[in-house]
């Protein structure tokens, strides 16, 4: 606890040199800007940045990506509330009550509770991330390949047991992401794998140039097949409207805490921001006495969702430093970035690069407490960058967004991978096949096929060997009961209607 | 919508058989060290196949019962997906000729005026400065290049 603290302090140093302060800024505004603006998101901002990022000190690199992330969180949820138009996936539930409340006349105080909650979220984001990550850095030491593998099957697992989604959709989706990042060299044996003879396969996919295309392109599209229309409501946060948020916060911390659990959660189990605030939002409308007033402008039905996303934000960086699997999307991009670093995510991370990782939880703290306070200060102008027509900013984005994809190889093809990866995100929407889990089969793909190799190796060639490790065996039982889950909920509940 | 799900379920299991297909070349057996480079991507080609007949056979029984369903765009949403599409592959076949800078001063002019209708001067402004801005950060400020087509090296030369 006190040497968690005395790393912290430390870590403060680092995050409060000028230049990473300076870091901490320019990232959040670029965030927050990213997070406004529909089509361009954290997943793909974070990815386009990444070449860029390359040019700076580890440290500041990775806390600029990161703070793209924590911008977008906050940035995301204005035009959601403001013009109806979610700026980002997770903030499409702060549409359901943010904007009934904003148009009846308060969007000031919608704001600021959809702030504060993301403040708190966060701030409780920021505490488990602090006292929780070194103890399963340290947990996590003892893990050997088949517990590697064992915790990816579980991350995978959470994903067609508990996010709700069509289980067989999600399946398919993690296989094709895994086949995707088969493709290409083999790093044990050195053949080529799936190039069928031709010469631009053989460098496979990179995960970057899919972020930009599946979130970004793909999200495009979405936005140009509903029709962009900007409504505005102009508003100034006065003072009045800082103080009746306060209260009602606190008047309804259920929903508060409700919501930060919720996320804090999601974003530990991978599943990311945006499937914990939905959950949030209904597991509130379900607790509430008057539930049929959800959606007409509650300050519950902002405050739920909007600490959920937060709160997954925060925490998804939990696994990613500690175990190296990310908790979201834009956590893998995140995770990305370190490995371009040279810095390979994990429990040796805490012992070989203390100031880094205490520098990046250190800024954690710094940049969402002082990304509230820049939405609070600046939200109408940051919602001003919607006013500009769509026809001009889209463009820019793809121009963009082309930057990005090529830059991450220096390779052409990758910027027609770019294309193809955007009409897949797009199908994929329509679809309902869900796109997280399959980016997160493609950046885990080369680690999860090596560990599974290396633990089928030591147990020579069994697959017991994953069920007889005393620490695998817990976490593989878990990964199937979790799989199984859409198939045994039914029959537990058929099972009890029948006792009672 | 149901069709398009049939289809794109019939897609993925036949990128399943092909992954399938190539895993055997390589061997998915126990080899000399280990599992051979073919094991991981048999076992997921197998997966591939047999999860996508399963979204396709749940399509299909339902497009027996209830017919296609909604279209998978709505109507009218194909024109404005297009205008978006075919500039941006434009831009990119583009690119390779002139370079990336060029192009999307060629695009965002096009974009901006035939299919946002927005005033020249506007078009002008974003169409010249936007490129040149980040031709400035990109190439010339951090030092990361970015294509330059066949020509494109010619053209710009600060």
């Amino acid at each position: 606890m006190v040497e968690n603290i005395n790393n912290l302090m430390v870590g403060l140093n680092v995050a409060f040199q000028p230049y990473n302060l300076m870091i901490i800024v320019i990232g959040l505004i670029l965030g927050i800007i990213v997070g406004v603006l529909p089509g361009l998101g954290g997943a793909n901002g974070v990815a386009i940045l990444i070449p860029v990022v390359v040019t700076m000190p580890a440290t500041a690199g990775v806390i600029l990506l990161s703070m793209i992330y924590w911008g977008s969180l906050y940035g995301g949820s204005i035009t959601s509330i403001l013009f109806n138009i979610p700026g980002e996936p997770w903030s499409v539930a702060a549409t359901f009550d943010g904007y009934p409340m904003a148009k009846k006349g308060r969007p000031g105080k919608a704001l600021v509770l959809s702030f504060l909650s993301h403040g708190v979220g966060a701030l409780f984001g920021c505490i488990v991330l602090t006292f929780f990550s070194p103890i399963l850095a340290e947990f996590a030491l003892k893990f050997g390949p088949a517990e590697v593998f064992a915790v990816m099957m579980l991350t995978f697992s959470a994903f067609v047991g508990l996010t709700g989604r069509s289980p067989i959709k999600t399946v398919t989706s993690i296989l094709f992401g895994f086949i995707l990042a088969a493709v290409g060299m083999d790093i044990v044996s050195g053949q080529l794998r799936m190039t069928y003879g031709t010469v631009v396969l053989m460098g496979g996919f990179n995960f970057v140039v899919a972020v930009i295309g599946l979130f970004g392109l793909g999200e495009i599209f979405l936005t140009v097949e509903e029709g962009l229309k900007v409504e505005g409501i102009s508003t100034k946060i006065g003072l009045k409207d800082i103080w009746e948020g306060v209260k009602d916060i606190i008047r309804y911390s259920k929903a508060l805490i409700t919501g930060t659990l919720v996320g804090i959660w999601m974003g530990f189990k991978p599943g990311g921001a945006t499937p914990a605030s939905f959950m949030a939002y209904g597991f509130t409308k379900q607790a509430s006495a008057n539930a049929a007033e959800f959606g007409t402008g509650v300050s519950p039905g902002i405050i739920a969702p909007e600490a959920a996303a937060h709160g997954a934000g925060t925490s998804a960086m939990i696994p990613m430093i500690t175990l190296g699997i990310p908790g979201s999307p834009t956590m893998a991009v995140i995770m990305g970035g370190l490995m371009i670093f040279g810095l390979q995510p994990g429990p040796m991370l805490f012992k070989e690069n203390v100031d880094f990782v205490w520098g990046l939880i250190a800024s954690t703290w710094a940049g969402n407490i002082l990304g509230f306070f820049l939405v609070l200060a600046f939200a109408p102008i940051f919602a001003a960058v919607l006013k500009v027509r769509f026809a001009i900013f889209m463009p820019l984005i793809i121009y963009v967004c082309a930057i990005g994809a090529y830059a991450v190889n220096n390779r052409m093809i990758d910027v027609y991978y770019m294309l193809l990866f955007g009409v897949l995100g797009y199908l994929f929407k329509k679809l309902d096949y869900p796109i997280a889990p399959m980016v997160l089969a493609l950046v885990l793909g080369d680690m999860a096929e090596q560990s599974m190799r290396q633990a089928l190796i030591i147990g020579h060639g069994s697959p017991l060997v994953f069920f007889t490790l005393p620490l695998a065996l817990p976490l593989m039982v878990a990964a199937i009961i979790i799989f199984f889950w859409p198939v045994i909920s039914p029959l537990k509940a058929k099972l009890f209607a029948k006792k009672g | 919508m149901r069709k398009a799900e049939m289809w794109v379920a019939l897609a993925f299991a036949f990128l399943g058989i092909l992954v399938i297909a190539d895993s055997i070349r390589l061997g998915f057996m126990w080899g000399m060290s280990g599992p051979e480079s073919g094991f991981f991507p048999f076992y997921l080609g197998v997966g591939v196949v047999i999860s996508s007949l399963i979204v396709f056979s749940n399509a299909f029984t339902q497009y027996k019962k209830e017919g296609a369903g909604k279209p998978l765009m709505p109507p009218g949403a194909i024109k404005p997906i297009l205008w978006v599409l075919i500039p941006s592959v434009a831009m990119i076949v583009i690119t390779e000729f002139v370079g990336l800078h060029l192009a999307a001063a060629l695009y965002l002019g096009f974009y901006m005026r035939a299919v946002g209708k927005i005033g020249w001067v506007t078009t002008l402004l974003v169409s010249i400065i936007s490129p040149l801005t980040l031709y400035i950060t990109f190439d010339k400020l951090f030092l990361i290049p970015l294509p330059q087509g066949l020509w494109g090296g010619y053209l710009l030369r600060f």
